[in-house]
């Protein structure tokens, strides 16, 4: 179950090159290639003629190429041309709107025709050189929203991630979780605590001392189809915390963009846009590197809770006070989602009288 | 489709031998029936592969292979989608 006439990140920028690129999302196979003027496309994997992946072929002069019998097929699904062949009653093939911001190239899987840039999620930090990002893509076997649950709970930080970010006081210092229309925030505010041994890198990285006590935060917040940005960072203790200067403390932006390929399984787009030291391309790869690690600690864990999940589909889950977060943002994607099988209904029913 | 299926039939201009298509069978699927063998692939007006040439009779085009040029001309049709709107066509077999 995912919601489909939205956007979500298809690829990094840099993974499209000149060859054409294959990636199923919200269980729909689509060939992914740059078409005239370098532009971002879409269309279905498949070939109207044997049913091959598009994928598999090249790109020629902004046409997707068939690389099993040389079928060119445009950015519109429509074939343009094949050797020996008339391709004008050639059937169409579904196409994808696609546009390519911040880095990377969004895709609306639902219906091309009620695809709506002005929809598009706004970020402030990318392409901003007051920000640096740095990021990476993990392919995981789980569910989307198991995803969610766990970007929307921390606590799970003290286990997975103990030697870098995890810390016992996350467990102990309670959350709050508001929801405003879709968007759900999920709050924890630790004070005089000792910082974890990523804080402490981050620390130092901005010139401030690593050994002293520091007041810590961590902001989730979700907003559909399946982004989760988390404000992170800790301010030497004392110094306001969250709202201390800029000069106490060190904190970043953590960015999930979650993409379901299946029921079972996401196109993982984390990284983290920071505001010190933007301009220090060495640390921004230290940070990624580092976060790279971290959160290919959760690769497991999610991949064998979902194992779990699909062999025992009856098993009820317990829901507790630290899921709040990932409770509510699921209540969002099925609110929204029955909006969207309503409309699709209708529009279904439209086009068949 | 464009019309209503009708019947009507084909002449064989090599031999004269006339074959009745009734209306909801194909003129291809008819002479594979009587025998002839006529190459064919998709079987919806889009390849082109049993283009057949047509000497009379006024052709009811429903493929999406030859150009509307080509199917002004009334030379061709292919027999696997294409009828008739005269009673009679004579092919060129």
């Amino acid at each position: 179950m995912f919601l489909k006439n939205t956007w979500y990140v298809a690829c990094q920028s840099h993974e499209l090159t000149d060859k054409p690129l294959g990636r199923k999302v919200c269980g729909e196979s689509m060939a992914f290639f740059r078409g005239p003027g370098n532009q971002a496309a879409a269309v279905e994997d498949f070939c109207p003629h044997r049913g091959a992946p598009l994928s598999l072929g090249k790109v020629c002069d902004g046409k997707l190429v068939c690389g099993y019998h040389g079928l060119e097929m445009g950015c519109d699904g429509k074939t343009v041309a094949m050797p020996g062949q008339r391709v004008r009653g050639f059937p169409p093939v579904k196409r994808f709107a696609v546009v390519e911001r911040y880095g990377f190239i969004w895709v609306w899987p639902g219906d091309a025709d009620l695809a709506d840039e002005s929809a598009m999620p706004v970020f402030e930090w990318f392409e901003n050189p007051q920000w640096a990002y740095g990021g990476g893509l993990y392919h995981i076997a789980c569910d989307y929203r198991l995803m969610i649950d766990n970007l929307m709970d921390l606590t799970h930080e003290t286990y997975v991630h103990s030697t870098s970010i995890g810390q016992t006081e996350i467990d102990e210092t309670p959350s709050k979780t508001t929801v405003d229309g879709d968007k759900v925030v999920t709050s924890r505010f630790m004070h005089n605590i000792k910082a974890p041994p990523f804080w402490q890198m981050a620390l130092r990285a901005n010139d401030l001392p690593d050994d002293q006590l520091v007041d810590r935060w961590q902001i989730c917040r979700f907003t559909p189809p399946s982004h989760v940005l988390i404000e992170v960072g800790v301010a030497l203790a004392g110094q306001g915390g969250y709202d201390a200067a800029p000069e106490h403390k060190a904190y970043s932006v953590v960015v999930d963009f979650i993409t379901p390929e299946t029921e079972t399984s996401i196109h993982y787009f984390w990284g983290m846009v920071r505001q010190f030291k933007p301009q220090d391309a060495a640390l921004t790869e230290q940070i990624r590197k580092g976060q790279g690690a971290i959160f290919a600690e959760d690769l497991d864990m999610l991949e064998q809770q979902q194992k779990n999940l699909s062999a025992n589909p009856q098993r009820a889950l317990l829901m507790l006070n630290i899921d709040a977060g990932g409770v509510q943002s699921r209540r969002v994607i099925e609110r929204l989602w029955a909006q969207e099988q309503a409309v699709m209904k209708s529009n279904s029913a439209q086009g068949a009288a | 489709m464009s019309t209503i299926d009708q019947d009507f039939v084909v002449e064989i201009a090599s031999t004269g031998q006339v074959i009745e298509i009734p209306a909801g069978q194909s003129v291809l699927h008819t002479l594979m029936f009587e025998g002839f063998d006529i190459p064919f692939a998709c079987e919806e007006g889009v390849c082109g592969t049993c283009l057949t040439g047509v000497k009379s009779g006024e052709i009811d085009h429903r493929d999406q292979y030859l150009t509307p040029e080509e199917q002004a001309s009334q030379t061709q049709f292919l027999p696997c989608c294409s009828r008739a709107k005269s009673d009679k066509l004579v092919l060129d077999l």
